[in-house]
Parts: C-alpha cells; sequence; structure tokens
C-alpha cells in the first residue's frame, strides 16, 4: 500500500521551542522558570518550570501559583520560526540540506548525511553539537525509517535500526500521532481522531497498523488513511529541503542622518543602480522591492513597492529611483500613509537606507497570469500610469480597492499606485448596521456640510435615543462654488447675512419627497477617532420627475452630506 | 512646370502610406472597433461603446460607471481623472474590476498632460466635471483617443462630443416616510448624437431588481428596529 518509498530519515528536535525562542528574545538565562502564554493556556513550558510543577495547558493563576516567579511570555509564531532559523542555519554546518516541518522540530535525510560523517551516532553527534555551538541551543537527534518513527526516536533521542520502525511504534500511544502532525488545523483534527479511536479501544498505534486499510478508509477518511500510513511506518512524503540563498539586497548608511530631501535624491539613484546591478549580476529580477529605513530614533520603517518593469533596459533604475525618493520623502516629512488611513511614523532624519529585491526570478522565467501571458495592454496601462505619477507625484495616482466598513467612505481603499498596501479591515466581517446597497456613486473625500430643516425651517434633531425631533421637510446642501447666484443670495440681507459670509454657501432648498432612517452607527468607541452617528437616506425632489438620494449623517448636532445616488 | 501629375499622384501615395505606417489604416476594421457594454445600456448607445468615441454625460456619475463597466470587466483598464469622489464600492458594484482602475485625483495644472498619459494607455478614460482642459486641449485628447482608440468618458459638456448623454429624470423606489430604504432606480436619459437625429429620450433602470449586479450583491437587512424608534418622531 505504500506510495511512497520510505525514506530513512534524521529529526533534529529543540524541546519546548516556544519558550526556548521567546526567552532567547527576552534575553532570559536557561535557569529562569518562563513559560508562554496563548489565549488562556500556557503552550509551553520551560524546564526549570516543570520542575517547579507548572504544566502544559494550565492557566496564568494555577502557573502562578505553582511558581511565583514564572516569567509569562506572549505568544508569537512569527518568532518562533524567524529565530528557528538560526538553528537551521547551525545544523547546515553539519549537514547539507534540511526540512523545517515547523519551527522546533527538523527532518534530515539520513542515509547520505550518515555515510560522511561515519555513522549515524557520529551525525547525531555531529548535529547536537553544531546546534549547540553555533545557536547555543540544546536539541536532540534520533533517527528511524518514516516519520513518525524518526519523530518519537528524537522525543528519546534513540537510533531505531532500519527496517525496525513498526516494532518501534507498536507500543507507543495513539495520542503520539499528534506530535507528526505539522500544522494547528491538522494537529487539531488528528487529535479528534484520536481521541475517538481512544474510546473504540484502540490505544496503540499497533492496534491502529493491525486494522485493515479499507475499513480505515471507509470509516474515517483521509485523516485514517494518513493515520494509518504513519503507524504502520510508513511515510506520506520524501522530505523537501530548503536551499539557502543569499537576499539581493543593498545598504546604504548615511554619513550624517539625513534630514533634507536633497540629501536623499542622489543615495536614492545610487541605491536604485547598485540594486539594478546585484540583480543583473545574479541573472534575476523582482517582482517587488521592500524599501526599508531606520530612523535616528531607533524606529524601522519600511514598505514594499511592486516593480513590473523588469524586461525594459535600463528602466529597473530610473523606475525605482523615482520610487525610493518618494518613499523617503514621505518618511521624512510624515505624509507617508496619509491616505491609507493610518497615521505615518513620527518625521525624524533618516541613518540608513536598505533595498532588498522580493519574488526573485531568473530572467526570462516571469510568472505569467493564470490565463495566458501579461498583455501588451497591461503593461501599456502599467507604463501610462507610471508616467502620471512621474507628473503628479507619489500620492497623484491612486490604486483602489474594497475593505470592510460601514459608511461608504470607509469601505474604499485607496494607496498611491503601486505600493503594497493592504486593506486595514477584512470584507468578510459582518459589518452590522453597514449602509445597505445599492452603494453611492458619489462619495466626497470629506463630508460636506449639509442643512435638515422641518416644515417650519427649524432644523432637525436625532435625539440620543433615535428619536427624529420632526419629519425632515427641506434640505439645504453646499452650493456649487462656481454658483455666482447661490452666493449672491447668501449674501443678500434677506438670508440673515450682512456682508462677509461666514461658513458654507448653500444652494436652495429642496423639498424632501422621501426618506428613510435614522440609522444608528457607534464605531470604535474605544479609540480616538470613535464616531457615533446616525444616517438618513433622503430622496429628494429636483424639478419634475428628477429626484436626487443622497445619504445624510447626523452627528454631534450637524447634519453632513455623506454621500450623493447620482 | 516642374512637377507632373504623375509625380505629385506619386508623393501624394507616398505620404499616405507614411500616415499609414504611423497610425496604421486597418485599426478600426480589424481592431475590434467596439468595446463590451451593459445590455441595460443598449437602449443608449444602439452601436456599442465604439473606440475612438467621446461620451459626454451630465449629472450621473453612476452613468459614467455603468459605461466602462462591462468593458473593465472584460479586460479593459479604466483611469477616472478628476473624480476624488467616485464612489469605489458602487464602481465595484457596477462590475468595474478594480485590478485595472485607477484614480487620478486632483491632476490639477496638469491635467491635460495626466488625461492625455490616460487616454495612450488605457482604454476607458473617465473625466471629472472640473478639469483644467481649454477647449484646444479637449480637441486634443479626442484626437488621441481616435487614435488610441481609446473611449472618454467625460463629466460635463464636451464640444464635439460623438455622443451627449444628460440625466434629466430620474425616479428612485423604495423610500417611504422614516421607513424602507434605496431599492430601485430608473434614469431617464436624453441621446444626442452628433450624427445629426433628434433627441431621444431612454429610461434605463440602473438599480434595483432585475438589474445584474456583480458578486456580492447580499444585501443586509435593514434592523427593524431601528425603523420602531425612529419612526415614533
Amino acid at each position: 500500500m505504500s506510495v511512497v518509498t520510505v525514506v530513512r530519515r534524521a529529526v533534529l528536535w529543540v524541546p519546548d521551542w516556544p519558550v526556548v525562542a521567546a526567552m532567547t528574545e527576552a534575553g532570559l538565562g536557561a535557569d529562569v522558570p518562563a513559560a508562554v502564554l496563548h489565549g488562556r493556556g500556557l503552550v509551553a513550558v520551560s524546564a526549570a518550570a516543570r520542575a517547579a510543577g507548572v504544566t502544559r495547558g494550565s492557566t496564568r493563576r494555577l502557573a502562578q501559583r505553582a511558581c511565583p516567579d514564572l516569567a509569562i511570555l506572549p505568544h508569537d509564531e512569527g518568532r518562533d520560526s524567524r529565530l528557528f532559523e538560526s538553528v537551521a542555519a547551525a545544523a547546515e554546518q553539519a549537514v547539507s540540506g534540511v526540512e523545517i516541518s515547523r519551527p522546533g522540530l527538523m527532518i534530515i535525510p539520513a542515509d547520505g548525511a550518515a555515510r560522511f560523517h561515519g555513522s549515524e551516532e557520529a551525525l547525531a553527534e555531529a548535529l547536537v553539537t553544531a546546534v549547540a555551538e553555533h545557536a547555543g541551543v540544546e536539541c536532540a537527534v534520533g533517527a528511524a525509517d518514516g516519520l513518525l518513527a524518526a519523530v518519537l526516536a528524537a522525543r528519546s533521542a534513540e537510533l531505531v535500526p532500519a527496517g525496525a520502525s513498526r516494532e518501534y511504534l507498536a507500543p507507543a500511544s495513539i495520542d503520539s500521532l499528534a506530535l507528526a502532525a505539522m500544522e494547528r488545523v491538522q494537529r487539531q483534527e488528528v487529535e479528534r481522531l484520536a481521541s475517538v479511536l481512544a474510546r473504540l479501544g484502540i490505544v496503540t498505534l499497533g492496534d491502529l497498523a493491525a486494522l485493515p486499510f479499507a475499513d480505515i478508509l471507509a470509516r474515517f477518511g483521509p485523516v485514517g488513511v494518513w493515520a494509518h500510513r504513519l503507524a504502520s511506518g510508513e511515510d506520506l512524503a520524501p522530505p523537501v529541503l530548503r536551499r539557502t540563498e543569499e537576499d539581493i539586497a543593498v545598504e546604504h548608511v548615511f554619513e550624517d542622518p539625513a534630514e533634507r530631501v536633497e540629501q536623499l535624491v542622489h543615495v536614492a539613484k545610487e541605491a536604485a543602480i547598485a540594486l539594478d546591478r546585484a540583480l543583473l549580476d545574479a541573472g534575476m529580477r523582482c517582482g517587488r522591492v521592500r524599501i526599508t529605513a531606520r530612523t535616528e530614533k531607533g524606529q524601522d520603517l519600511e514598505r514594499v513597492w511592486r516593480t513590473d518593469v523588469g524586461t525594459r533596459a535600463g528602466a529597473f533604475a530610473r523606475h525605482m529611483t523615482d520610487r525610493v525618493r518618494w518613499q523617503l520623502e514621505g518618511w521624512l516629512s510624515g505624509t507617508a500613509g496619509s491616505t491609507t488611513g493610518d497615521k505615518g511614523p513620527e518625521p525624524s532624519p533618516l541613518v540608513s537606507l536598505g533595498l532588498v529585491a522580493e519574488d526573485v526570478v531568473p530572467r526570462g522565467s516571469e510568472q505569467a497570469y493564470l490565463w495566458g501571458g501579461v498583455s501588451g495592454a497591461d503593461s501599456r496601462a502599467h507604463r501610462a500610469l507610471e508616467r502620471v505619477q512621474g507628473l503628479l507625484g507619489l500620492e497623484g495616482v491612486l490604486a483602489v480597492a474594497e475593505q470592510g466598513g460601514r459608511s461608504p467612505r470607509d469601505r474604499a481603499h485607496l494607496a498611491p499606485w503601486g505600493q503594497e498596501a493592504p486593506p486595514a479591515r477584512a470584507i468578510a466581517h459582518p459589518w452590522p448596521g453597514r449602509i445597505p446597497d445599492p452603494p453611492p456613486a458619489t462619495v466626497p473625500p470629506v463630508a460636506r456640510p449639509a442643512l435638515v430643516l422641518d416644515a417650519g425651517g427649524a432644523p432637525v434633531a436625532v435625539s440620543q435615543r433615535l428619536a427624529v425631533s420632526a419629519p425632515p421637510t427641506w434640505v439645504r446642501l453646499e452650493a456649487d462654488p462656481s454658483d455666482d447666484r447661490a452666493r449672491a443670495a447668501n449674501r443678500h440681507p434677506s438670508s440673515g447675512h450682512v456682508g462677509r459670509v461666514d461658513g458654507p454657501v448653500w444652494d436652495r432648498p429642496r423639498p424632501v419627497e422621501s426618506w428613510a432612517g435614522p440609522w444608528p452607527v457607534s464605531e470604535r468607541w474605544w479609540s480616538e477617532d470613535a464616531s457615533r452617528r446616525a444616517y438618513l437616506q433622503v430622496a429628494l425632489r429636483d424639478g419634475e420627475g428628477t429626484v436626487t438620494a443622497v445619504l445624510l449623517a447626523y452627528g454631534g448636532g450637524e447634519w453632513r452630506l455623506e454621500a450623493v445616488y447620482d | 512646370m516642374a512637377e507632373t501629375a504623375e509625380s505629385r499622384l506619386a508623393r501624394a501615395r507616398e505620404a499616405l502610406a507614411g500616415v499609414q505606417r504611423r497610425v496604421g489604416t486597418t485599426r478600426e476594421t480589424w481592431d475590434a472597433p467596439t468595446l463590451p457594454l451593459a445590455p441595460v445600456l443598449d437602449g443608449l448607445l444602439p452601436q456599442g461603446l465604439r473606440r475612438g468615441q467621446v461620451i459626454a454625460v451630465a449629472g450621473s456619475t453612476s452613468l459614467m460607471l455603468a459605461l466602462a463597466a462591462a468593458a473593465s470587466e472584460a479586460g479593459s483598464w479604466t483611469a477616472a481623472v478628476g473624480m476624488p469622489s467616485l464612489g469605489v464600492v458602487a464602481a465595484a458594484r457596477r462590475g468595474l474590476e478594480l485590478a485595472r482602475l485607477a484614480l487620478v485625483p486632483y491632476p490639477g495644472a496638469q491635467a491635460a498632460a495626466a488625461a492625455g498619459a490616460c487616454v495612450d494607455g488605457m482604454d476607458v478614460i473617465l473625466l471629472g466635471p472640473r478639469l483644467a482642459l481649454s477647449e484646444a486641449d479637449r480637441r486634443r485628447l479626442a484626437s488621441r483617443a481616435r487614435e488610441r482608440g481609446a473611449v472618454i468618458v467625460a463629466d460635463g459638456a464636451w464640444t464635439g462630443a460623438h455622443v451627449t448623454l444628460a440625466a434629466v429624470g430620474s425616479r428612485w423606489e423604495g423610500l417611504g416616510a422614516g421607513d424602507g430604504r434605496l431599492r430601485g432606480r430608473e434614469l431617464t436619459v436624453r441621446v444626442e448624437e452628433r450624427r445629426g437625429g433628434i433627441a431621444r429620450l431612454v429610461t434605463v433602470p440602473l438599480d434595483g431588481l432585475g438589474v445584474p449586479v456583480r458578486r456580492g450583491g447580499g444585501v443586509p437587512a435593514v434592523p427593524g428596529h431601528v425603523r420602531a424608534l425612529g419612526g415614533a418622531a
């Protein structure tokens, strides 16, 4: 039934990796009792803490009762995998290729490496020494045929002889299947399967392996097949070895912290040309460039830009020069990120600049679209937009995307063309109270003032309890700025003003034909940009047979025109 | 007389060939002369969305978006120049592919250059109402669009536009007195073509039932309790 030839492999396992990584980053010594907390329970516990009686899965309070000076560290999967890179690099001092299955666990094909080192014992010793020396981490190494046997062997630092995996696995508990699950979702699924099997009286891997394969498939589906194969000491897939390659990157350190744009123009050009040359030397082209900078205050800034110009000779350096300059200008002046809604970093002089090529592919093997190649029209459009961006500056051309939100303005996401800025809010979230479709075609970038009046001409208000003080009968919007008649009418003494008019110039009042609302939206009450508004959809009669629908919002005692359905 | 009839003819032929090399004569016939258009709008533009045309639209941003939608869905690029208040969600619902839509919200004094660059590279160009374009700029843009096979959809009047669409009437349904919500809409459009003929009035159902709306048509229910509270006044 074996589909994949069983590979003899060595497994390198770092016990309690999440806590080891967290302690490394926090700068704690190995003897400090520490634990990593995720959600309500501890997910990893250091050896010192375990000796003090802290167990995995216990709550923070229980753990602190067992060991009052326990250091509780936050959970961070990114940190786990980032720091495991150094362990992998250390292991690569001893062997030529490794597969990182999950942070904390590494698979090495044992045959070749063992031949090189003389024996599997020598290989294990070399690996443990290399990791301890270069990464400063204790680890255990085991070897066996098949994935699960090797993982189990590593946990007890054993070398299982060839062909003995099935016998080695047979007495192991059915729960140990979860050790071979490499992702969290898969792990949950396997744990569920193991608990079902245990309740059916199948408590060891040997029991599971003894069951007929077809019955397992019929009863438990793919997960069952997966478990049966592993329990029989078989393999699912050969190890996928990673290859390490140097990043193609350029780094520039300013001699004096750069404060003015003029200082940067030259540097931006130099850095772009250097990156272009580095890419050319490597025979590569890149799809994206990550621009990083460090400010005098020690803040790290970074932004990813798309580049689609690799094939045009010399264009890459020119293209990148502009982008690097814009980005640095934005960071220097503190305006970067203003269109995306989030606040840009505080303006501060820059001390270093880095460019890293991402999505690197060999020249000539650029990835095409799913259906067909990059069309001529697409590259023509990109060129046109780049030209306009060169004309008007970074924020002259915007790319748009839809994002989650309630008001029509919140649902649009704008970012400078070419910059990678993921939408801030997911569309898939429910957004209760969202203004219902159809969406308005005109959404002013800033809400405009409006007046909503009742039949007697008094302003309409919406109370705390969402009661409208009177049915809205008239609406006055801002007049067109070029409308001289409206301006003159506003200056006329009959409008209540004398002399210069402050505030908006109102258009003539328009009768309300029908209206709906108010719909309350109270957003982000916990933050500074909290808003509490009531929305009103109003249809205004604009003459014979013409109705204009608008969306008005009431908040803070004032009406604002949010959008026009024109 | 130094020049014979033959030599003049040869010179003229040569000049014509030069123009053909530069501009291409067969473009209009061989390159698909029209862009796809939503079937709802067939009544407005029975001849389709011809490449190289200028369409002036007055009084309805939705109509501009609807004109560009089908082409964008079929792979065309769209630029909106001088339309800072374009409703992005409305554009997406009408069917525009946002990945192929670029906004040039404030071209300012560079409007002619920016619009020109867009005409060169994009298929459909939406021009906002208050752009700093002189009559000469507009003529130049129109001829560039004709040469490139792009379609200009301009908000407001445009002298010499091939088709002028003016929203003269609009009817919404779904709103009551403090209840309901906007649902359907009928737009009455006056269609004037440059090539003679009297103006026609066409009524188009732009929103509402029966109008195909692309993905994400999930309409959240209007919260009923709100109406009870708000309608009390």
